[in-house]
């Protein structure tokens, strides 16, 4: 196929059949097309008096930015090929050349199923690997249920780096509730364990309590966290989770408080700490110290067998 | 209620399995249904695990093959809890129904709907077993991996070990059902050798959580047929579901079951609150996104798997042993794979261990039996 120079102009800009693209960086190719001109030339298909792109749509757009009239094109006639090979042709120019992130991914498959009507079976056996994803259904959801998500979700999305757990966390959330959730997320600083702990713990305590997850982010302890503009936002995580772990187990919470106020009550010396049992399971306590002298350890001795005649300690072990 | 409420697409013949006459009964009782003999089980396994919804899928195929390892185990129980000293017996593995909560989801790596028709090979194995003599007297089960009568109309595996069972002296025999398919053992001589137990949950429960199980009425009304026959009964809240309405439900659900059902003519009740492991809820929450059961306060124990907090479980108990000793204080109720110091907290006392346990479990039977 020769390379012919078609004039921008001639190109239609708004049809984008065959992008995957969702916002793409263009500051080095800005550059490199500024400093060396267009390099790869793009694909197009002759549309009547215009031309359909196939694949280069960022090199237009930085071409059109820079105000170069003519663009070097390689072009398939109208009925050379159908649309499908087309749009595969555009995925492996993508793929060999940039690479796509998981959002364009996501538009990759969406497009493949509805717009060209591939069976999901034959995207998942065939379209998934060229992707570099796993030929799985479950996958192949997940990516579906990305494209079909909100732009500043798909935005979250690529700048946190979101798993594909946490994008299925965030797919069983109404439309309406992720957009509410999106900015709070953004004021926390987390991280996929935090993201999936934060997710699931909303997601129980609006199914338990019956509330929309907007309504538990607006309660005012919540809101009194976030306007605190001289904590960090990791500082911010951890209240936010503690708070929410509160609310969703109330009962753990309160044996919790109850078991540290008691702690407290003992006044024990700081290199003497005291455990309950994990999730306050099994019987009994534990206590650990560390020491660096005989003294140190005399004291710690003598410190605990004073501890057996305080009620609060006779109490504590009754209780567990 | 319908057998095979998902229904049934189609049944594997293992060729090993194909002339025994359990099997052809199968075949004959389900002639409608497309059946395909095959050589390689394990291969057909293999394949329903890696397609899609493997076990929707597993659920409306029948495979009928031939176990060769054990079939007759001790529970399994689970560790630093205390168990009750019961064996199982498995002639069937996964079940029709399609409970939420259903721990088999996570544990069978096999889906299909599973009947081992080499019954001569059981009945062998419960013989050799019970002439050891481990226990004075044995409790034997069939409802760990599948419902002990969902099937029984067309695999009638029940009418064999009923007969089996009421020849003995050493053993008893339990089936525990979530089905009203009890017309088919009523008129058997059982000689109460043989308890039948129902799996009882609140309707509301059995309507959102247990798809394709008998109705709360419908169970109630096979347990009062099987009582009218003479059969001992056994009765499992098992596993209750804590939630804000749990009182109310499960309070009426004890009320109704006394109503129909002489608490003297109940052998024994078992309480176990809402259990599982690590593993069971993402499959869960994946097929049944409406599912509730994970929204209370639940946390791993020492045995890794998560249970409610500790305090919540006692007052389950400790409430629900109130409503059935109102009914009647001589009920036998006992706690399944719970530890000892919940036992202490709801009862004021604990087995010292697994098999003192089962003693009392003899003690019961052997004063409860004619």
């Amino acid at each position: 196929m020769n390379i012919q120079k078609i004039p921008l102009r001639q190109i239609d800009l708004y049809d984008e059949t065959f992008s995957v693209n969702f916002h793409p960086d263009l500051k080095i190719l800005r550059s490199s097309i500024s400093e060396l001109g267009l390099i790869q030339p793009v694909l197009l298909r002759g549309k009547g008096e215009t031309y359909q792109i196939i694949s280069g749509f960022r090199r237009i757009a930085v071409l059109n930015e820079l105000g170069i009239s003519d663009v070097p094109s390689r072009v398939f006639n109208k009925d050379e090929k159908d649309e499908l090979q087309l749009f595969s042709i555009a995925l492996h120019e993508n793929i060999t050349t940039r690479g796509l992130n998981s959002v364009e991914k996501a538009i990759a498959l969406y497009k493949l199923i509805y717009m060209f009507k591939v069976k999901p079976s034959l995207v998942i056996q065939n379209y998934l690997p060229l992707l570099d994803l796993e030929p799985n259904e479950k996958i192949l959801n997940t990516y579906l249920s990305l494209a079909q998500m909100e732009e500043v979700v798909k935005d979250y999305v690529l700048r946190e780096e979101v798993s594909r757990s946490n994008i299925r966390r965030l797919s069983n959330i109404l439309p309406e509730e992720r957009m509410a959730l999106i900015p709070f997320l953004s004021s926390l600083k987390l991280g996929e364990n935090h993201l999936r702990k934060i997710l699931m713990l909303l997601e129980e305590i609006s199914k338990r309590d019956r509330l929309k997850i907007g309504e538990i982010l607006f309660r005012p302890e919540i809101q009194s966290i976030l306007s605190q503009n001289e904590m960090t936002p990791s500082q911010k995580t951890e209240r936010v989770k503690k708070l929410l772990l509160n609310i969703r187990y109330p009962r753990f919470s309160q044996l919790e408080k109850t078991f540290e106020e008691r702690k407290r009550d003992l006044n024990l010396p700081p290199n003497i700490s005291l455990h309950h049992q994990p999730f306050f399971e099994g019987k009994g306590l534990r206590i650990e110290f560390n020491f660096e002298t005989i003294k140190d350890y005399q004291e710690i001795i003598t410190f605990l067998s004073q501890m057996t005649d305080i009620n609060e300690f006779q109490e504590m072990i009754k209780g567990t | 209620m319908d057998m095979f409420p998902f229904g049934i697409e189609k049944i594997y013949v293992d060729e090993k399995a194909q002339k025994d006459s359990v099997t052809q009964k199968v075949l004959s009782a389900l002639s409608n249904i497309p059946a395909e003999i095959i050589q390689d089980k394990k291969s057909i396994i293999k394949k329903a695990l890696s397609a899609s919804n493997p076990l929707e899928n597993g659920k409306r195929r029948l495979l009928i093959t031939h176990f060769y390892g054990r079939m007759l185990k001790p529970c399994p129980g689970t560790s630093h809890h205390i168990c009750c000293g019961y064996y199982v017996i498995n002639t069937m593995t996964n079940c029709p129904m399609d409970c939420s909560y259903c721990v088999l989801q996570e544990y069978l790596d096999n889906p299909f709907l599973t009947l081992y028709s080499n019954w001569d090979d059981l009945f062998q194995e419960i013989k050799v077993f019970l002439a050891q003599k481990v226990f004075p007297l044995i409790r034997i089960g069939t409802g760990e991996l599948s419902d002990s009568l969902a099937l029984e109309p067309v695999f009638p595996i029940s009418q064999v070990l009923i007969p089996f069972f009421a020849e003995r002296g050493d053993s008893i025999l339990e089936l525990k059902t979530k089905s009203s398919n009890v017309g088919s053992i009523l008129d058997l001589n059982h000689r109460e050798r043989t308890v039948i137990s129902w799996s009882l949950n609140p309707h509301r429960v059995i309507d959102e959580e247990e798809k394709g199980t008998a109705s709360l009425k419908d169970r109630l009304n096979s347990a009062k047929r099987c009582q009218e026959k003479g059969y001992p009964l056994g009765f499992h809240f098992d596993p209750i579901l804590y939630d804000e309405d749990w009182e109310q439900g499960y309070q009426e659900t004890i009320h109704q079951l006394f109503k129909e059902i002489d608490p003297k003519r109940t052998i024994w009740v078992s309480l176990g609150g809402f259990r599982y492991p690590p593993k069971l809820k993402p499959i869960v929450e994946e097929r049944f996104p409406e599912t509730r059961i994970f929204l209370g306060e639940l946390f791993p124990g020492r045995d890794s798997k998560f249970r409610y907090l500790r305090e919540i479980r006692v007052e389950i108990y400790r409430k629900t042993v109130d409503w059935l000793k109102e009914i009647d204080p001589g009920l036998f109720v006992y706690l399944c794979m719970e530890s000892k110091e919940v036992w202490e907290r709801v009862f004021g006392w604990a087995p010292v261990n697994s098999r003192h346990l089962n003693f009392l479990f003899e003690e019961r039977v052997r004063k409860f039996i004619k």
